[in-house]
């Protein structure tokens, strides 16, 4: 290879303006499936990412964990073989195969040693074209769908998380737990998931991502034969728009713990937006990435108050969360909120210093890097590039366009998100002080 | 000294050995994976795994010291001291490391277990010198002051609520734990502490821990990624050169585990929503009793609950369907013993008798009708193949040897890992389930939604 892939990171590291020096091939099927090709000569395996259009939040109405527990059954048994053969046949060829499914999106991947991939593909293929949904199979995934409801019920964390998604996004598709309800989970028949696999299962909205040591009329060859068969069909309707909270929301869900989860959202911008490197810029001032935030130093760092305190941007296809999150004793989350609050008015009304802008924008130029640590993670690299509907020669501009983020974008922009007057604040466990709404 | 080593060479004899000719003897066409160790004049052990894979390259340093190593009444120490070494050195600032590395475009952390602790950074290849500079300093020049104690203190008792006290399982691990290896026993002793000895830890605590254990001769440096030998011994001989050698007791694990065994514990626990039954076995490690069983225990971990199409699954989820998951797993990486452990989610409605006896009759006939050279040899793919991947990932390697190296094992010994795993035969693996499976070394735990089982 590797010197495909490392013309690649380096590029995203250091050489922003040598376009050309990245290598992603996009190649195009006999039958028209679309796919990013890097060929990494050193890999021992091939990584494939792919998704389809549509996810959890276009379940229809009284399925609600459809497309979940369909993704889930995708690989137990296609074809001629029953569960058993065929994860028989995906151990014997050292192949793993597996699908899951966001709100927006139906996500696979196949990783399989380059001298099996026929077996992989074929595989894939019958995965795709001719799932079982056996009887038992669907009853099995069934009542594990719902023990993990059962538990992430008692989990903390999962608790908060749940609780922001159907505050924030009440009225809304993206409110729904993807994982569906356990009266809906009770009803889905068989039927109901061969049906969900044949609307979301075709051609048109395919996003597909290799890595490995394979050439691309080879790859082509066996995407065709994977997908191929596939209908080209037409991908399920977009979620509706989303209309953000107008006003402050507290909720307080009580659970016998001694250390209270918080959460905290706050509307934010979708990848598309032309601010979106300011807004990493600023995210990783307030919350991002290690141990040097603002809200990791005045939470932990000077008052002892967490362990983590921790901001992130949440792009979905039709809305977009800054979300801060953060875990204290119960006597004591309030005053952590406090100071988070506190954190927020200091950043909208001040600003951040020329040297927090310039230390942000080294972290994330070189942070992509970092996590480009094996063939799979270079796919879903890949892959979710397409899905932001970037181009391939995007890696060569992103230091560019991190570069050109100046103070006063992340000033505008920390005046226009960190507004208190729209903050969601979601806190699980026994807190002490807080006031939830009426 | 210099060795040259692949860490899959061992791969291309599996086949000799005896392994199908199926589509797993394909998996043998692997790069070649370099590795060099050599030891610095004081003591540090340097492994070096180069990668060009991507242009990042990341440090390791691990102690050879753990939870373990405390003592009763100071538990907590190791993992206190382990969160006070990003609080500075003589010409650091307090929290000036991390952002440092961050700065830098890299990232950080570290991490305390029973038997090691250990720091790691990902960074671009011109940033190592940076990082071996200032990792070496912490390992001589770390200065831990009241006020930068008080706050983290509440830090680390968060962390305790966050990983344990907010979560029944994990509360019931360290039950189980106490109970195996017993009370106040080096793996008997939770890795966090107990809560009310860490309130109590001192500067003086948290100096003397450091000064007994962090030492050059006492600590692994791995250094993994887009680099060199050469570089990594220049540097290496650079920054961690001068740290001077210093006197390190041996440590010490006990022989044998808690004497009164076999025990249950139960914990009954409103925050359950779902039941789990589990049975841990005391076992051989690596280092520790009858190590020769070491191998066949990994293989038997993977043949009876390695997965779907392990024994327990079958058994139990598809065929009975009493449980909704069924698991075993054995981590023979342990400076004293380790345990085998079984874990089964019961399906509603399954009373756990029904759970315990099911696990009991497949852990009969495994002994009594034997494994088949076809289930080994599955398990044996399943693990190798995994070996394989694993080197696909930067920060899988550094791990592995980390924690083999840090209890006493050798490069040589990961070197061979390969081919003792692919001559392990049914009947040792019969042999390893014997030595293991007796009522005197066990405990069974299981945690429920409301008192007593259902």
């Amino acid at each position: 290879m590797s010197l495909l892939l490392r013309a690649l990171v380096v590029a995203i590291l250091w050489l922003p303006a040598a376009v050309g020096a990245v290598d992603i091939k996009v190649v195009t099927t006999p039958l028209g499936v679309k796919a990013w090709l890097v060929q990494d000569k050193s890999a021992p395996a091939l990584a494939l990412a792919f998704s389809f259009a549509g996810g959890t939040a276009s379940d229809p109405a009284g399925q609600s964990g459809v497309t979940n527990l369909m993704a889930t059954l995708l690989t137990d048994g296609a074809g001629p073989l029953a569960a058993h053969a065929f994860r028989q046949r995906q151990e014997d060829a050292a192949a793993s195969l597996s699908f899951s499914a966001s709100l927006d999106r139906l996500s696979g991947s196949l990783r399989v040693l380059s001298a099996n991939r026929e077996e992989g593909f074929e595989l894939l293929r019958l995965a795709l074209a001719q799932p079982r949904f056996d009887a038992d199979m669907v009853e099995q995934r069934r009542a594990q769908v719902v023990a993990a409801l059962n538990q992430a019920n008692q989990r903390p964390a999962s608790v908060a998380a749940r609780t922001l998604m159907a505050i924030e996004f009440a009225g809304h598709p993206y409110a729904a737990d993807p994982d569906g309800t356990p009266d809906d989970l009770k009803r889905l028949t068989p039927a109901n998931l061969k049906q969900r696999a044949a609307a979301l299962l075709m051609r048109s909205g395919l996003i597909v991502a290799a890595v490995g040591d394979i050439e691309e009329a080879e790859l082509a060859r066996l995407l065709d034969s994977a997908f191929g068969a596939l209908p080209l069909g037409t991908p399920a309707a977009l979620p509706p728009d989303w209309q953000p909270p107008v006003k402050p929301h507290t909720i307080v869900v009580e659970r016998p713990v001694p250390q209270s989860t918080a959460l905290m959202a706050l509307p934010s911008i979708t990848r598309d937006d032309p601010d979106w490197y300011v807004a990493l810029v600023l995210n990783h001032i307030l919350g991002g990435g290690g141990q040097q935030s603002r809200l990791f130093t005045e939470v932990r760092e000077k008052r002892g108050l967490a362990y983590g305190a921790s901001s992130s941007l949440r792009s979905y296809r039709k809305a977009a969360l800054l979300v801060i999150s953060t875990a204290s004793a119960n006597e004591r989350v309030a005053e952590a909120i406090r100071v988070v609050r506190a954190e927020l008015a200091r950043l909208r009304t001040d600003g951040p210093t020329e040297q927090e802008v310039t230390d942000a924008k080294t972290y994330l130029s070189g942070a992509l890097a970092l996590s480009l640590d094996s063939s799979g993670a270079v796919a879903s690299l890949l892959h979710s590039m397409q899905v932001d509907n970037l181009a391939p020669d995007h890696l060569t501009r992103r230091a560019n366009l991190i570069a050109a983020v100046k103070i006063d974008d992340v000033r505008r922009l920390a005046r226009r998100l960190l507004r208190e007057e729209v903050l969601t604040t979601v806190v699980v466990g026994k807190p002490v002080g807080i006031t939830a709404d009426p | 000294m210099v060795r040259r080593r692949a860490l899959l060479g061992g791969l291309a004899a599996t086949a000799a050995l005896g392994l199908s000719p199926s589509a797993f003897a394909k998996l043998f066409i692997v790069e070649r994976r370099r590795v060099e160790a050599f030891t610095l004049a004081n003591g540090l052990d340097v492994v070096v795994l180069p990668s060009s894979r991507a242009p990042i390259v990341s440090q390791t340093v691990v102690y050879k010291v753990g939870s373990a190593d405390e003592v009763p009444g100071k538990t907590g120490v190791a993992h206190f001291l382990e969160h006070m070494m990003f609080k500075g050195t003589a010409t650091v600032a307090p929290t000036e490391f991390s952002r440092t590395v961050s700065k830098n475009g890299g990232r950080d952390n570290a991490y305390t277990s029973f038997d090691s602790t250990g720091y790691y950074q990902t960074v671009a290849p011109d940033r190592l010198d940076l990082v071996m500079r200032m990792e070496a300093d912490r390992m001589a020049n770390l200065r831990i002051s009241e006020k930068e104690l008080i706050p983290e203190r509440q830090v680390v008792l968060e962390e305790r609520r966050m990983r344990i006290d907010n979560s029944p399982a994990a509360l019931l691990e360290e039950a189980v734990q106490e109970q195996l290896f017993g009370r106040h026993k080096p793996y008997g002793m939770p890795i966090s502490g107990y809560v009310d000895d860490v309130k109590k830890l001192t500067v003086n605590d948290l100096m003397s821990f450091y000064l007994k254990f962090y030492a050059p001769n006492n600590a692994i440096l791995i250094v993994a990624g887009d680099t060199t030998v050469e570089q990594v011994r220049k540097l290496a001989e650079r920054h961690y050169g001068p740290v001077p050698a210093r006197k390190v007791e041996p440590r010490r694990r006990p022989a044998e585990g808690a004497a009164d065994l076999p025990q249950r514990v139960l914990r009954a626990d409103a925050r359950v929503a779902e039941p789990r039954w589990s049975r841990h076995y005391l076992a051989p490690s690596y280092r520790k009793g009858e190590t020769q069983h070491a191998y066949a225990l990994q293989v038997l971990a993977h043949l009876l609950g390695g997965g779907e199409t392990s024994r327990l699954w079958r058994a139990l989820v598809a065929d009975s369907k009493l449980a909704l998951s069924a698991w075993a797993s054995y981590s023979p990486a342990s400076l004293g013993l380790t345990s085998f452990d079984l874990s089964v989610h019961p399906a509603p409605q399954s009373p756990m008798v029904e759970i315990e006896s099911a696990v009991g009759s497949q852990l009969g006939k495994l002994i009594d009708d034997g494994v088949t050279a076809d289930e080994v040899e599955r398990a044996q793919n399943r693990l190798l193949a995994g070996a394989i991947y694993a080197q696909d990932s930067l920060s899988s390697g550094p791990r592995s040897y980390g924690a083999l190296l840090s209890v006493g094992g050798s490069v040589a010994d990961i070197d061979a890992w390969p081919q003792r795993i692919a001559a392990v035969t049914p009947i040792d693996v019969i042999a390893a389930a014997r030595h293991v499976w007796r009522p005197e070394r066990l405990v069974t735990s299981m945690l429920t939604p409301q008192a007593g089982s259902r």
